[in-house]
């Protein structure tokens, strides 16, 4: 696996400084009015799917399991971010980190405990049960009238932008990816190619995947304050399976088991998209409808031609731990 | 009391016997091809349209006709999707399969949403609603009954074709060692795609009634194809005993929640309740447990 590069400029390191470079340069010409808002606002939509895909691979790709409830934790993230925003009148630099850390404790939290109870059942079971939890979650906010119900929360303080957002993305892909690269990550892929013998082997199955589930939630309800505090408004209807749908989508696109992939997956989805809103309605605007038409279609092409993804258990090499640092003890 | 109690029983019965003619679809291609069919709700969706277009445009065309010809259009489109998007993947990675599904049934409804709008439609009163009175204050319309009693009807003769015909039998045998099936010389495709059929075919039928009840939409298809997935594992999913009692247990759980509770409760208990009852039975009401392989 270890190839040994010569010093290249582009490693994890230098890609994500250059990232959030960029994004805090292109965030200030935003706001001077010198960037399209619509390209900043999709580059932000992709920072924040990025998380919760690359975390929901975590479970799906490399643990195996079917896991149908991203939304519900994200859900959870950002409504916890978004009463501490509303409610505790911190000043704006501690406001922002406090309820994004607030949102993802909270969602780690309730994935633990869902996670307790969840990991009795596998396969589909779990599917179901994960899935059952997303609507118990979107269905008791909106029974919840200090969480404003059906009508959602609305007049959030501004919390973040594209600079915000592209911190917290390269801050998580840094932990997943070596969480990934660690002694867990190859206990997921044990456990997902054979549970059994990994049980043989020593492992505590049920421990380590509600690690990795918790983990998931986690980043799901950073993505989830990410969002609350982006959009300044929250429904429970953004939350339910249609965007998990979503999710699942992107995440199976770029490939399971690969965080590399995760990030192909969301930036070509949501730039075909982008694409074929625009393409379409420049031909005809009442043509912009057959976009949803298409990007099914693209989808189902995919899987027949590259069933794994586009990306399925590969990995972009530079943005995986360098091997000769770690490569003595690590392996 | 008794009779409101009553009168639930019967609502619950409704919706049940509309969730089973989906759960089945869903717990039958399960059993053969071991897919969540996520596209299924769609089918039923596409095959309320198509009783609705068919009304449309014949228009004195009877209902004795209308269900079964909607419900062989909609089985051929079954068949036609898993032919053109499934049949590759069938040894693929299970994932790949179920991501296609999804991508399947997000065109369906966008198909329809382009093809007839977006708007909830009614389909036309097809059967008859004369208002029975039973003892004790009871209220019926006859449309309700026809609705228990053809469904229960079909699952009955599913039931015989699934465990009386060789047909049936080879459709039971797929779904226990495909790999061994193929190998005595049992047509794989023709029992995959008979699956389908039937499957998409009894959707067909629940999307009728439901559209008859209640309205139809291109997105109901993603909730009520939810629901009747939840009713299948509820059930075991794989067995057909179990897809009809989860659905009727689903729906009765929901009409007592709107009944006597909340309706903006009903997903939430339905859902809590469903989870505790597979903590306690991880394999459904009917599932037989998966066997270790060391």
């Amino acid at each position: 696996m270890a190839e040994h590069q010569g010093k290249t400029p582009l490693n994890f390191r230098n890609v994500a400084i250059a990232t959030f470079i960029v994004a805090a340069l292109v965030q200030f010409l935003g706001s001077v009015g010198l960037f399209n808002n619509y390209y900043l606002h999709i580059l932000t939509v992709i920072g924040i799917n990025i998380i919760l895909v690359a975390s929901l691979n975590l479970v799906n790709g490399y643990l195996g399991e079917f896991a149908l409830g991203h939304a519900g934790f994200m859900a959870v993230g950002a409504y916890v971010a978004a009463l501490i925003a509303l409610k505790l009148h911190l000043p704006v630099l501690l406001r922002i980190p406090v309820s994004l850390a607030g949102g993802a404790l909270a969602a780690g939290v309730i994935g633990y405990l869902v996670g307790r109870v969840t990991f009795k059942t596998v396969g589909d079971y779990l599917a179901i049960i994960t899935l059952g939890f997303n609507m118990i979650i979107v269905n008791a906010i909106q029974n919840i009238d200090y969480l404003g119900g059906p009508r959602g929360l609305t007049a959030i303080p501004k919390g973040t932008d594209l600079a915000t957002v592209a911190l917290c993305t390269v801050l998580s892909y840094w932990i997943l990816r070596n969480l990934v690269d660690s002694v867990y990550g190859r206990m997921w892929l044990c456990i997902r190619e054979n549970a059994i013998a990994g049980e043989l082997i020593g492992i505590d199955v049920n421990r380590v995947k509600n690690l990795a589930f918790t983990v998931a939630a986690t980043f799901a309800g950073l993505a989830g304050g990410l969002y609350a505090g982006y959009q300044q408004f929250i429904t429970p209807k953004s939350f339910d399976y249609l965007k998990t749908t979503d999710i699942l989508v992107m995440l199976y696109l770029g490939g399971m088991g690969s965080l590399s992939g995760s990030i192909l997956g969301v930036v070509a989805y949501t730039l075909l998209m982008e694409l074929l809103r625009n393409i379409l309605g420049l031909i005809a605007p009442q043509l912009a409808d057959l976009r949803m038409l298409l990007s099914p279609l693209i989808l189902v092409f995919i899987m027949l031609t590259r069933q794994y993804g586009l990306m399925g258990n590969r990995e972009w090499r530079w943005l995986m731990p360098d091997r000769k640092q770690t490569g003595g003890e690590g392996a | 009391m008794l009779a409101t109690a009553i009168q639930q029983l019967l609502n619950a019965a409704q919706l049940g016997a509309v969730y089973a003619l989906i759960a089945l679809g869903y717990t039958m291609v399960y059993g053969t091809i071991r897919l969540i069919n996520f596209a299924h709700g769609d089918i039923f969706m596409l095959g309320g349209f198509i009783g609705f277009l068919l009304v449309a445009i014949i228009p004195g065309l009877p209902v004795a006709a209308m269900i079964p010809l909607a419900m062989l259009l909609t089985a051929m489109i079954g068949v036609l999707i898993e032919r053109v998007a499934y049949r590759k993947l069938r040894n693929a990675q299970r994932m790949s399969l179920v991501i296609t599904a999804l991508g399947v049934g997000i065109f369906l409804e966008n198909l329809v949403r382009i093809l007839v709008g977006p708007q909830a439609r009614q389909i036309p009163a097809q059967l008859p609603n004369k208002v029975l009175r039973l003892a004790n204050g009871v209220v019926i319309t006859e449309d309700k009954l026809l609705v228990i009693l053809i469904s229960l009807s079909l699952m009955v003769i599913l039931w015989i074709f699934v465990n009386k015909t060789l047909l049936g039998t080879a459709m039971r045998a797929v779904a226990d060692n495909r790999d061994a099936v193929q190998l005595m010389g049992v047509n794989l495709n023709l029992i995959i795609a008979t699956t389908f059929a039937v499957g998409s075919a009894l959707a067909a039928a629940g999307g009728i009634f439901f559209g008859q009840a209640y309205s139809i939409d291109p997105y109901m298809g993603i909730d009520l194809g939810w629901k009747a997935f939840i009713a299948a594992v509820i059930g075991g999913i794989g067995s057909i005993e179990g897809a009809v009692i989860g659905s009727f247990l689903l729906a009765g759980v929901e009409v007592l929640t709107v009944a006597y509770l909340s309706s903006n409760l009903k997903n939430g208990i339905a859902f809590g309740l469903l989870i505790i009852l597979l903590l306690i039975r991880p394999n459904g009401i009917m599932g037989r447990a998966a066997l270790k392989k060391v």
